[in-house]
């Protein structure tokens, strides 16, 4: 034995000893070898404790050797790139690398946890539901307690600094898992001339061949997949995915891959080119250059050959991806991703050293470590005995085979009886003695019955336990993907049975047991679905494999135990959730039937474990205890994720500056010149306001407002949607869209439009103009610009056919430029303009086709201030030079740019409403006083509802202006409304206790309180010198005069009087000058 | 005088900023002085087909997702759209020569010359890069020359289309967009090493 | 995510679409001639059925074409897009897609090599 590793094999193993890996666990300085996992390592070491159970704080050790491994949960990593709940069966051990237990609290070995187990039957099944909802205020301490002592491993403490990624690909055969059927599969796939993609998430292909001792093709397994997985790489189309889970399979083939490109032993990161290249860093997994078992992306889209240079070239800048999304259309998929092992369901058998027999021969032929030196094997199947056989080879001494069946094993028991290993046919293991590492092993005569009690017929002296109940089929993607499962009486486990999607199983994932049946129906599954292909299967013999006799399975759920199950020590079903036959019988006891209730009561199958080790020994108890068959009881429903996927890889690229489009004007960069804050508009980013030297917004805003209203100020509008409407039909269709008359509006005009939904209510607003006969130009609010040509488009295309019109959407290729104020013209004059700009020449609501400092625009006269304004559309090349020319032409007047808060605020002096502001989608035009833009002459979209009785209540909600009671206080937007303060006084009397504490009006009442409305927009008014705002008053149009009140937070309320929701420049004369 | 403004883009400064590396794998352009033309246009009345390819002197294309070349590149975008590629210059005169001439179709042309930003993307691992943001299968038996789509990229629509000679792409984006594409470009490239050819 | 075939362009990622609803119902012709009622249900009732469904999609990042598609809402199972009558009522004969290959069911297995 290695003397740093003390259970370290000298020969064998797929580790390379002359590449030593030193790591930390729990603060001590180990070391393991290339090719180790974490766990494998922690083996060598005799690392025996791993982790405290969630819910009773037992001691646990590790159980399996992969995906399913239920405790060793670690904390991988420190700081920012900490990673908690990784299984340390599929962490690949890297120099340097830091774990630490993470339900350790306050430390794995310190046993605080035991008075959790003394008194583990007051934490029975649903013990969150009954012991801590109540009293309610309690759970928040219940909750940090629990979470602190079962320890849920820690989040990084700083912002990920790691690269993930997404990756886009499409395949006909996507094949997921490498063992000895996926490789089969793949192999006929590709040679079939399909396009192939792959995934396996180990770091090397192979799957269960890479730890057996089994020849195939007369080689030994992980040389014969060596020489497949080169074929792969060979075939022209064939993208080999290794350190990859296929972890979710979606509607319409589509299926979901987490990459990990950075899991190589020495630490290595690799880019996208790296991570595909077939040079060192990626084929050092077991320190053998240019060995392709470890898989490299074949030649295919993804295939850089000489990317290595150019990696290494920027090596200092870029930062190597961590780990990539694949999201994967795939035509077919073939699903090989093996089985799952059953523990034994017998007292203690959750004690350190306790271990799945399939993970013991991986630990001793893999990784050449050996997790015990006196072993009693508990097996009610052959395959046990295999573990058996490893561990007698490899130097341990299995003091005995414990076989529940009378008639034992077929060719492996004899192999066992030939080496001298003592089988007790007919027996289990009863118990388990030792706490922090097992001790020996309880031996119990089985009568058939599990709910019998027994009494041992003798105790075995051993630090290891391995079992094995049967195999359970890794159903999960098949399920998924909306599979049905099949309950196969023989195998005892779910088989897949019908698909829904085009997929198919193959191997041991389809119940196959022997390698080589599960060579031969991945040759089957790979010519089945390139049959569905429509290509030719290519005729790929499955390799020849030694085929043994085996005696068939034997059930056994429940192991009899010394007394019944709610009084014997512990017979654990979920090791991670703590979940016990007790608690499956105290959740049928309480009335729970269903296997869905039974498996949230319980928490079976919850968290990292999803049903891998414990779903049907859960089942089979539950139907057992009910009376009924397995199939009857069902299983429950599986999803994504197959294994947990972290945060960043599921983000990929979208963070930081990229998690959302910015949208930017043409003028962007000049207002970011100017030093403007951005307001988030949708997805564009708008100038909020322009601070001059220590400027706060109030100060910026108010000097902005009163240009505007004294002067002339510009802004940037062209986040305004644009679409120019066109066709004989044109004018018809608007009829049709808008409510007031378009078909009046002459030439050259411009008209306040409004557009409801069919409900009757605002949908969007904007000015629009008849450009020609046939020919409109329509605007759209900023955030609606999209969805309303969405919904024209509906209209003309589902409805109106007949109409014809095109819709083109200007948004893009137009900015918008409001130049605003008395002093607006003598601007554009200045520029120079083609057409005459005095009030008759060019009147309100007009727009003209002009030039301005020689460069071709279209102008509008419009207003949003309820100025004298002008818009000046213009190509977006040529925006920004027009906005700067403004600003020089408009020095003289002290042109003042101006963000959208000004804008607010100059359009709630005057009235105007903001969709989406002002309104919520449950507002009528009649709500809003709109009434004069109603059409009698016509139909249009929503008319009708607004005869309907609720659009005609009395006391709907509509728009008024509203004035504070003491002229200063700015009421917050979203202010609710009440009509007398003394109803929350009246509350406040009635009330007998103190409570909604932390709300707004708790302190007084507890009475709901009825109000009568809402503040919509409420801003300070520079040029009145008092605050105003907009709100939705029930019945609030005939209240004009009344006095109300606003609830305010921490104050008391504030009345407030309802007056007309025009505040300036009522007559409008200012903006037709 | 406006002859005498320079046209922007808006790019300028983002492009000015970035760094190219040696031995880069991906090479992204910005393409200046084209011009871009909308066309709406029921290809099955009248002879507003044959009309608008007299004035284009090219076919528009009718089979989805392609697009034609000649003195313009004319890419399909729907059944009864079409978008015009041609030269900065002659954008507004072929504009206003086509509505003369489809004066008496049922037709829509626009000017969108501002509206789009031309984007080129070559070097190696350009298919890889755009991958990385497009769920469209781009392996050149489903997606060559003379293909084009319109469809998502990152986050942002794009018209996606095989360059003439196959060896890089044309992605055309809505101007506001291009600032936020481009940085997406530039980061899902930057593992392959990115250059950004100065014009 | 579903695979959507669009009638023009073919099939495409979900994220490419937009959905609008339930398709085939029809604006009534004249509206005021409606009950509350019959208006009501015109606004607000829709068939919401348990499997095969005809609904409506737009082609929005593609072609910005609306067209039917009819899917299981079980299943999932897209039966077959189609495209709406136009002017002259006719409609075109859509795209029917195999579900197990994802190929158009016109098209010849394979033929794409
Ligand atoms: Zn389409």
């Amino acid at each position: 034995m290695t003397g740093a590793q003390p259970n370290r094999l000298p020969t064998g193993g797929r580790v390379d000893r002359s590449r030593p890996l030193g790591f930390r666990f729990d603060g001590n300085a180990l070391q393991g070898f290339a090719g180790d996992t974490l766990a494998s390592a922690l083996i060598a070491n005799d690392v025996q404790l791993v982790g405290r159970s969630f819910k009773l704080r037992r001691p646990r050790g590790i159980v399996g050797s992969g995906a399913e491994e239920p405790n060793a949960i670690l904390q991988i990593g420190e700081g920012a790139t900490a990673q908690p709940n990784l299984r340390a069966t599929q962490v690949p051990l890297r120099d340097g690398l830091v774990a630490r237990t993470t339900r350790g609290w306050p430390g794995v070995r310190f046993d605080v946890g035991a008075i959790n187990d003394t008194f583990g039957r007051l934490l029975g099944a649903g013990f969150y539901y009954k012991t801590f909802m109540y009293p309610r205020a309690w759970w928040k301490l219940y909750e940090h307690a629990i979470r602190r002592s079962a320890g849920f491993g820690a989040a990084p403490t700083a912002p990920d600094p790691d690269c993930y990624e997404h990756m886009n690909a499409h395949c006909d055969v996507l094949v997921a898992g490498g063992g000895p059927a996926g490789l089969m599969a793949a192999l006929t796939a590709a040679k079939s001339g399909a396009r192939v993609i792959l995934a396996d998430e180990q770091n090397e292909f192979g799957g269960g061949l890479l730890a057996c001792t089994d020849q195939v093709d007369g080689a030994p397994a992980a040389e014969w997949v060596a020489a497949v997985v080169d074929e792969l790489g060979d075939c022209a189309d064939c993208t080999l995915l290794p350190r990859s889970t296929v972890f979710g399979y979606h509607d319409h083939n589509f299926l979901t891959i987490a990459e990990r490109c950075r899991d190589h032993p020495d630490g290595s990161a690799d880019a996208f080119s790296a991570t595909n290249r077939p040079a060192a860093g990626d084929d050092s997994t077991a320190g053998r250059q240019h060995d392709p078992r470890n898989g490299r992306t074949a030649k295919g889209p993804d295939d850089h050959p000489d990317s290595g240079a150019a990696a290494g070239h920027h090596q200092d800048t870029v930062q190597p991806v961590k780990e990539r999304l694949w999201r994967i259309r795939a035509r077919q998929v073939v699903l090989a991703q093996g089985s799952f092992e059953r523990p034994l369901v017998f007292c203690n058998n959750d004690r350190p050293g306790v271990m799945l027999a399939s993970a013991v021969s991986t630990w001793i032929n893999r990784y050449a470590v050996l997790p015990g030196r006196r072993a009693v094997v508990f097996t009610n199947n052959d395959s046990a005995y295999r573990a058996a056989l490893d561990l007698t080879e490899a130097g341990a001494e299995v003091a005995a085979v414990v076989d529940s069946r009378r008639g034992g094993a077929g060719e492996l028991g004899r192999k066992a009886l030939d080496l001298g290993i003592p089988v007790l046919q007919g027996h289990v293991v009863s118990d388990v003695a030792g706490r922090q590492r097992v001790s020996g092993a309880s031996i119990a005569r089985w009568a058939g019955d599990g709910w019998a009690t027994v009494k041992p017929t003798m105790r075995i002296d051993c630090d290891l336990v391995v079992m094995s109940g049967g195999y359970s089929p890794a159903v999960h993607l098949h399920s998924q993907a909306g599979g049905q499962l099949d309950w196969d009486e023989s195998q005892l486990g779910f088989l897949p049975a019908k698909s829904v999607q085009a997929n198919v199983s193959a191997g041991a994932g389809n119940g196959k047991s022997s390698l080589a049946e599960c060579l031969a129906d991945g040759v089957r599954a790979g010519a089945e679905t390139v049959s569905k292909l429509g290509l030719e299967p290519s005729p790929i013999e499955a390799p020849a494999a030694g085929n043994i006799d085996e005696n068939p399975i034997e059930a056994l759920w429940r192991v009899p135990a010394v007394r019944d199950a709610d009084r014997c020590p512990k017979q654990f079903i979920d090791f991670q959730n703590d979940t016990s036959v007790a608690d499956i019988k105290l959740a049928v006891r309480e009335g729970y039937r269903n296997v869905e209730h039974v498996k949230r009561y319980t928490a079976l199958g919850f968290g990292t474990d999803q049903g891998k080790l414990g779903n049907i020994n859960g089942m089979a108890v539950l139907a057992d205890i009910l009376g009924k068959s397995i199939p009857e009881v069902g299983t429950t429903t599986f999803r994504p994720a197959y294994t947990p996927v972290s945060f960043g890889v599921g983000a990929g690229e979208s963070v930081g500056e990229l998690y959302e489009p910015v949208r930017k004007t043409a003028i962007h960069e000049w207002h970011e010149a100017a030093g403007a804050p951005m307001e988030v508009v949708g997805q564009w980013h708008r100038p909020w306001y322009f601070p001059r030297d220590g400027e706060d917004m109030h100060a910026a805003v108010a000097r902005e407002c009163l240009a505007v209203r004294n002067s002339v100020g510009i802004m940037d509008a062209s986040t305004l949607g644009k679409i120019d409407a066109a066709g004989p039909d044109v004018v018809e269709f608007l009829e049709r869209i808008y409510t007031h008359d378009v078909g009046l509006m002459k030439v050259g005009r411009c008209a306040y439009g409004i557009m409801l939904g069919e409900d009757g209510m605002l949908m969007d607003d904007g000015v629009m103009a008849r450009r020609g006969e046939h020919r409109f130009y329509l605007t759209t609010t900023t955030g609606g610009a999209a969805n309303v040509l969405d919904w024209l488009e509906k209209w003309l295309q589902t409805e109106w056919p007949e109409l014809q019109v095109y819709l083109t959407s200007l948004t893009e290729h137009y900015s918008t430029i409001a130049v605003a104020g008395p002093h607006s013209r003598r601007v554009l004059d200045k520029l120079g303009c083609d057409i005459a700009l005095d009030n008759e020449s060019f009147p309100f609501m007009r727009m003209k086709p002009a030039t301005l400092a020689g460069i071709p625009v279209t102008l509008f006269r419009v207003s949003f201030s309820g100025e004298l304004a002008y818009e000046i559309n213009i190509e977006n090349s040529l925006a920004l030079a027009m906005w700067e020319k403004l600003m020089d032409a408009g020095r003289e007047f002290e042109i003042t740019p101006y963000g959208t808060e000004t804008m607010h605020v100059l359009r709630a002096e005057k009235g105007y409403v903001i969709v989406g502001q002002d309104t919520d989608g449950s507002v009528t035009p009649v709500d809003l006083g709109m009434n004069r833009l109603l059409s009698n002459e016509k139909d249009f979209l929503g008319k009708r509802s607004l005869r309907r009785p609720d659009c005609l209540r009395e006391d709907r909600k509509q728009l008024v202006g509203l004035l504070s009671s003491d002229a200063r206080t700015v009421l917050p937007e979203g202010t609710q409304l009440i009509d007398e303060a003394g109803s929350l006084a009246r509350g406040h009397r009635r009330a007998k206790r103190p409570a909604w504490r932390g709300s707004q009006l708790g302190h007084r009442s507890r009475e709901p309180i009825p109000m009568c409305g809402h503040v919509t927009s409420s801003y300070q008014s520079a040029c009145l010198g008092h605050p105003i705002a907009l709100a939705l008053v029930a019945g609030g149009q005939s209240r004009k005069g009344a006095t109300i009140h606003a609830a305010l937070p921490g104050r008391d309320p504030l009345p407030v009087e309802i007056v007309a929701p025009v505040f300036y420049d009522a007559g409008g004369q200012r903006q037709h000058v | 005088m406006s002859e005498t403004i320079e046209r922007r883009h808006g790019l300028e400064a983002f492009v000015a900023a970035t760094e190219s590396v040696g031995g880069a794998r991906v090479e992204i352009d910005v393409l200046t002085g084209r011009g871009f033309l909308n066309l709406r246009l029921d290809p099955r009345k009248g002879n507003g087909l044959e009309t608008a390819a007299r004035a284009l002197n090219q076919p528009l294309p009718l089979t989805a997702n392609t697009f034609t070349t000649g003195e313009h590149r004319v890419y399909w975008c729907g059944p009864d759209e079409w978008l015009i590629e041609t030269d900065e210059e002659r954008a507004t005169r072929l504009g206003s020569d086509l509505a003369k001439a489809l004066a008496d179709c049922h037709a829509a042309i626009n000017d969108v010359s501002s509206g789009h930003v031309a984007l080129g993307i070559a070097g190696e691992d350009a298919r890889t890069v755009l991958a990385k943001g497009c769920t469209l299968d781009l392996d050149p038996r489903e997606f060559g020359p003379g293909q084009c789509a319109r469809t998502g990229l990152a986050k942002a629509t794009v018209l996606l289309a095989v360059a003439d000679d196959a060896a890089g792409y044309t992605v055309i984006v809505a101007r506001s967009f291009a600032d936020y594409l481009c940085r997406w470009l530039a980061n899902a490239a930057r593992p392959h090493g990115v250059r950004f050819p100065v014009p | 995510m579903l695979l959507i075939d669009c009638p023009w362009c073919g099939s495409r990622a979900e994220t490419e679409f937009s959905y609008g609803g339930e398709a085939g119902i029809v604006r009534p012709a004249d509206p005021d001639a409606l009950s509350d009622a019959e208006w009501a249900d015109y606004l607000f009732n829709r068939t919401n059925p348990r499997g095969a469904h005809r609904e409506l999609w737009n082609h929005a990042q593609g072609c910005r074409r609306w067209f039917g598609v009819e899917r299981d809402t079980v299943t999932y199972r897209i039966a077959r897009s189609f495209t709406l009558p136009d002017a002259a009522g006719a409609a075109d004969g859509g795209v029917e897609r195999d579900f197990e290959t994802g190929d158009p069911t016109d098209a010849e297995p394979g033929d794409r090599r």
